[in-house]
């Protein structure tokens, strides 16, 4: 079954999700005008995949039988299945400027798809079949799956289990004949209340003292026990403010993340991928993070394709897009911009097939995708800010655009002032100019920044741990060996 | 004569890939049946429209018993309309 978006916004109203955001419960989360920009976004990964310009990337077939599904579900089956899912993202990152929240899932199923096989094989356990059982559930429900690593981790320094409060990696806190008990936190959570579903992985390499912290499992999102407090993101107040258009920069969609509360959650048998197998965590994360890696090489280069756009647009609003310097910036913009998709699907194109059969991206490339990830975006948005100039953040509000209050000798409205001193180009009006301006606002500073900026930075993994695959995978002793050919050592 | 007719994704179009279908559907439209592609339906033709050379598209699942065209680019629609024509 492939959902609308409607009925994807609908399923949601059904579930008993419990949000808190500004210390207070949210009752009806989904018609929030905080929370909402963000369940649109997603909305638009379910309208896309029945709309025949896009079905090619947006649904795939199911490995477990062959119908169509949305991409988001699917369990990629060759190189070409890894390529058009960094295509897809592009196109969504295109069409919503915002992180639209489901590749996190994707990327899981994945990850623990080819673990649990692993697992099972060294050691007996069913998991891969646990596995296999759920992900039927997902694809014939079309879900949105909240794939959750990271802790909070509390003292770096230190150990799972040697945490002060050992609440600050999630664990198994109980083992019962017919399932475990959870407790702990996810934080950063992409979409988790936008959610049907959790599932849930360790956050790093781990030893046998932390067996307990070795845990992988799904559950609802409303399953009892689970509660999530919602990330505020900055000027996210002004979609609270009356009429709120203009202002908003991107008035359709949004991002959001939250910390997810696990208050000792009981978890069944048959939803449970990894239960202590501590010396398997390093390959879940490892499988995941490249996963998600990967994943940067498209959706960031759609949002940076509008962004692009926008500051091409603010050169004509202002004037000025004759300019050479003008030009120069937005070639250097798209040679950024498709550097970052070079890597995406170089790492697609280098997959290979794991022992149980789905592909895995190029490590080493898929790392590399990432750690520009964590530097070509902030210098797309300075440029971007240098073509939009100052008035992107002088600007009076959209309030002032449109007040009749009489200021002026003549009778001049602020109105009439705003739209006077601002007016720029005669290719547009005024408002049209404005807009632009608040599109670069809210994605250089704005609410919009969390995902493009310091997502690009510490989502899928902060640089540091690129740099670490990086020289796990880089074969310096290899390449010491070629130069030492060439120059007979 | 009946046409099925396959996008690309579209992750990044060089051109409008819908603006394409639509001229070489109204140019052809008493002589051909256009729609979108379905598996287990038999078509005469295969139409094909990418948004890039690469032309990613996903086809083999579809049936056509005369052939395939492929197109990648707007400078593509008046050659594309007369092979459509010419075809008997």
């Amino acid at each position: 079954m492939l959902m609308t978006g409607a009925q994807y916004i609908e399923s949601l109203r059904k579930l008993k999700t419990r949000v808190y955001l500004f210390g207070e419960e949210i009752e009806n989360w989904v018609d929030h005008p905080m929370i909402r920009p963000s369940i649109d976004c997603v909305a638009v990964t379910y309208d896309l995949a029945h709309d025949p310009q896009y079905t090619d990337l947006m649904t795939a077939k199911s490995i477990l039988n062959g119908e169509t599904i949305n991409r988001f579900c699917n369990i990629h089956q060759s190189t070409d299945d890894l390529r058009k899912k960094v295509k897809m993202q592009r196109l969504l990152g295109q069409k919503t400027a915002s992180c639209f929240q489901r590749c996190v899932g994707m990327d899981s199923f994945n990850a623990v798809y080819s673990t649990t096989f692993e697992v099972d094989k060294k050691y007996g356990t069913t998991y891969h079949q646990n596995f296999l059982k759920y992900l039927k559930f997902v694809q014939e429900n079309d879900l949105v799956v909240d794939g959750a690593m990271t802790d909070p981790k509390g003292d770096r320094g230190l150990a799972p289990s040697k945490q002060k409060d050992p609440d600050l990696f999630l664990r198994i806190v109980e083992r019962r004949p017919d399932g475990i008990v959870i407790r702990g936190s996810k934080a950063h959570q992409t979409g988790s209340i936008n959610s049907h579903e959790h599932l849930i992985m360790p956050t790093m390499a781990m030893g046998e003292e932390d067996k307990d912290y070795a845990v992988s499992f799904a559950c609802p999102t409303d399953a009892d026990g689970i509660y999530m407090i919602y990330g505020r993101q900055s000027c996210d107040t002004r979609k609270l403010e009356p009429d709120a258009d203009v202002d908003l920069g991107n008035h359709k969609y949004g991002g959001q993340e939250a910390l997810v509360v696990f208050d000792n959650v009981f978890i069944p048998n048959d939803r449970i991928f990894l239960c202590g197998e501590y010396d398997f965590a390093t390959m879940l994360v490892e499988r995941f993070a490249g996963y998600h890696r990967q994943s940067y090489g498209g959706c960031k280069v759609g949002v940076g394709d509008v962004i692009i756009g926008a500051a091409a647009l603010a050169a004509d609003y202002n004037g000025a897009s004759k300019a050479t310097h003008i030009k120069d910036k937005l070639i250097e913009m798209t040679h950024l911009n498709e550097t970052l998709y070079c890597c995406g699907i170089a790492c697609s194109a280098e997959g290979y097939p794991t022992a149980a059969g789905n592909y895995q991206i190029d490590l080493l490339l898929a790392n590399v995708c990432k750690q520009n990830v964590t530097r070509f975006p902030y210098e797309i948005v300075r440029l971007a800010e240098d073509i939009a100039g100052g008035l992107m953040v002088t600007m009076p509000s959209e309030r002032d655009f449109r007040s009749d209050l009489k200021v002026g000798k003549k009778g001049e409205t602020i109105g009439d002032i705003c739209n006077k001193y601002f007016a720029g180009s005669p290719t547009c009006t005024t408002e049209e100019r404005m807009r632009v301006l608040r599109f670069l606002e809210n994605i250089c500073l704005g609410s919009a920044a969390v995902g493009y900026r310091t997502e690009s930075m510490h989502g899928a993994g902060s640089p540091q741990a690129q740099r670490i695959m990086i020289a796990r995978q880089g074969n310096i002793e290899g390449k010491k060996a070629l130069a030492k050919a060439i120059l007979d050592i | 004569m009946k046409c099925g007719v396959r996008f690309c994704g579209g992750c990044n179009p060089r051109y409008d890939r819908g603006t394409a279908y639509e001229i070489i559907k109204q140019n052809l439209q008493e002589k051909i049946q256009f729609e979108y592609a379905q598996e287990g339906v038999t078509y005469d033709i295969l139409l094909v429209i990418g948004g890039c050379t690469n032309c990613c598209a996903s086809y083999e699942q579809y049936i056509a018993k005369r052939g395939l065209i492929k197109i990648w680019d707007m400078d593509e629609i008046d050659k594309t309309i007369k092979i459509l024509k010419d075809f008997e």
